[in-house]
């Protein structure tokens, strides 16, 4: 379970970065990005186990990012961890593409739990 | 009665009096033209008896064969004047009278022809023919006098039937001048009064009154108009009515419509301020994550203890933010959005037990009120128990300890279930009453609520169709009924 690699896909680079380093310190192989074309790169580069994906990127939509990314990687995981409400995730039309949505801000734990059962799920 | 018949009537009356006048009148007239014939008749008997007089005096003085000629003349005038009176007129003077006095025209005729025959044959008169010429001219007093007085006397008649006659013109004048005036005032009493009525009627139905009725009698077309103006009348109060009604139910809605409109309005802002703050608290979040993790980690850190224990009150204070942040956001109900059959009384079973322990703290009785054969209805579980759990939580916050809370469910009609949570506390002011619905606002103790239950619950059930209904009384106490419809469409969840 561990070592697994983790992107981290989100705008707000002081949320991704400290973000990363905490997963990191848990021993997750964890990088984080900050647009989407960063995130095509590197899934494509280095094919990460779960994605945490922040829905409203500036440029493209939570669902564009999600369907392009799992061309380049189809079994990757997707977890949307936003800041938006429930009704805008539904808007999306992704809830069956991803493995779950998590509201920003969120417990560390909780956020690895998730992070450890999507990993189970995809092996 | 018809006014052409009324007018026909008045008409009428009239003209039978007058024709009434006119005969009596006609009569009387006639009553004096036979008088006057007899009075002529008479005068003229009288003249001729005079005639007969003179010749008769002049025969006996001169004895003159002429004067005897005249005097015959004059004698057969007059028997012939007699003779030809008409029965009418013998009635007038009496038979009896009439007879006798032919009689003593015959017999003074008799004793004339004898003593003229007598003076022829004796060429004078005999002692014995003085006494006759006595009784002959005796018989002639006698009727002169009879003729005078009968003159007299219709003379007399004539005066009083005039008399009589002007008094009675004078009366029926009167009488038809006074009837007269009463009938024309009747008649147009009749037919102005209640065109007066009708157009006070209707000067009220200008200004906007439609009470009144009118109470026309009779049978006449303004009878008829009063009628028809009476369903008229009755038409436009009910016309106003329902409009009045259809203004206020118009107000009502538009009142409702305002307040979703504004909760609408409120609840999207709040979602915006949320959205925006969970972001820089994300970040807040993770840094002093990455603090306490560096901190946990490092072995010889100083004020170790300290600094976690600050560390752990900007996460608490993080998770009070996050906690609305997240409410106003719904995310929680994120995970059970399918709708499935639900049997209200086991859902509202559940969230009582929920709060069983607050009940049981507080010491309140609660009543349960339920309709067993209530349908299940479908709709989302995890939203509907949060509707609950709000509204019976403020219920139970509302009430003194030891106070009653009663939950009841019923069935409203076809296609609505409602559910009434009804407590006897402190009830709500109609101020406070106004904005129960809009988030952030609370009367409760800042670490007790956060003004959002009721915001929620509304938003819940106006999205699934249904609505709440509030009724307080201050120091008596609330009831919220919730009215949920059976099949459930929820807004902004296409995939269900």
């Amino acid at each position: 379970m561990r070592d697994a690699k983790v992107l981290i896909v989100d705008d707000e680079v002081e949320f991704a970065t400290a973000l990363s380093e905490r997963l990191q310190l848990r021993n997750y192989a964890a990088k984080a990005v900050f647009c989407a074309e960063d995130a095509f790169a590197i899934t494509k580069a280095e094919q990460p186990d779960l994605m945490l994906l922040d829905l409203k990127m500036p440029g493209m939509h939570g669902r564009e990012i999600v369907k392009t990314v799992k061309q380049f990687s189809p079994g990757i995981q997707v977890i949307i961890l936003t800041g938006v409400s429930e009704d805008q995730i539904l808007e999306e039309g992704i809830e069956g593409e991803v493995f779950d949505c998590i509201m920003k801000p969120v417990d560390i734990s909780v956020l690895t739990q998730k992070i450890d059962e999507a990993l189970k799920k995809r092996n | 009665m018809k006014i052409r018949k009324k007018l026909f009537l008045g008409f009428g009356l009239y003209i039978i009096l007058a024709t009434i006048l006119g005969f009596l009148a006609y009569k009387e007239l006639q009553i004096i033209t036979t008088r006057l014939t007899v009075v002529e008749i008479a005068d003229d008997i009288t003249n001729t008896i005079l005639e007969v007089r003179r010749y008769e005096k002049n025969f006996l003085l001169y004895k003159d064969r002429e004067d005897f000629h005249e005097l015959k003349k004059y004698l057969a005038a007059l028997k012939k004047n007699i003779d030809n009176i008409r029965t009418e007129i013998i009635n007038e003077f009496g038979t009896d009278n009439y007879n006798m006095m032919k009689e003593s025209i015959a017999e003074y005729e008799y004793l004339f022809d004898r003593i003229a025959e007598n003076l022829r044959a004796h060429e004078g008169l005999y002692k014995n023919e003085k006494d006759s010429i006595d009784k002959m001219r005796l018989k002639a007093r006698e009727i002169q006098s009879f003729t005078e007085n009968l003159l007299k006397r219709e003379r007399e008649t004539i005066n009083s039937l005039l008399k009589s006659s002007v008094r009675l013109l004078l009366f029926a004048i009167l009488i038809i001048m006074v009837l007269g005036t009463v009938i024309n005032i009747k008649l147009g009493a009749s037919i102005a009064a209640p065109i007066r009525s009708l157009e006070e009627a209707t000067r009220k139905v200008a200004k906007g009154d439609f009470s009144q009725r009118l109470n026309l009698k009779g049978k006449d077309e303004i009878a008829s108009l009063g009628a028809s103006f009476n369903q008229m009348e009755e038409r436009l109060q009910e016309t106003m009515s329902s409009l009045e009604l259809a203004v206020e139910r118009l107000h009502e809605k538009q009142a409702q419509l305002i307040e979703t409109e504004k909760l609408a309005t409120l609840g999207k802002f709040a979602a915006g301020v949320a959205h925006e703050i969970n972001n820089p608290l994300a970040i807040i979040n993770e840094k002093a994550g990455l603090m306490k993790d560096i901190i946990e980690l490092s072995h010889d850190f100083p004020n170790k203890d300290k600094f976690l224990n600050l560390l752990n009150a900007v996460f608490d204070n993080v998770n009070r933010c996050s906690v609305i942040t997240h409410r106003i956001l719904g995310f929680a109900r994120k995970a059970d959005i399918t709708p499935e059959l639900i049997d209200i009384n086991s859902l509202l079973g559940n969230v009582i037990k929920f709060l069983e322990q607050d009940i049981m703290l507080k010491g309140i009785s609660l009543k349960l009120d339920m309709e067993k054969a209530i349908p299940p209805l479908r709709s989302d579980r995890i939203q509907l128990e949060q509707v609950f759990l709000n509204i019976i939580k403020n219920a139970i916050d509302a009430v003194e300890d030891g106070g009653i809370v009663r939950i009841s469910t019923d069935i409203k009609d076809n296609n609505t279930i409602q559910v009434a949570v009804q407590d006897n506390g402190h009830g709500i002011s109609k101020e406070i009453l106004r904005h129960i619905f809009e988030p952030f606002f609370t009367t409760k103790e800042k670490s007790k609520g956060t003004g959002l239950g009721l915001s929620i619950a509304y938003g819940i059930v106006r999205r699934i169709g249904g609505n709440i209904v509030v009724e307080s009384e201050v120091n008596k106490g609330t009831t919220f009924t919730v009215e949920i419809p059976l099949q459930t469409e929820l807004h902004g969840g296409e995939n269900i």
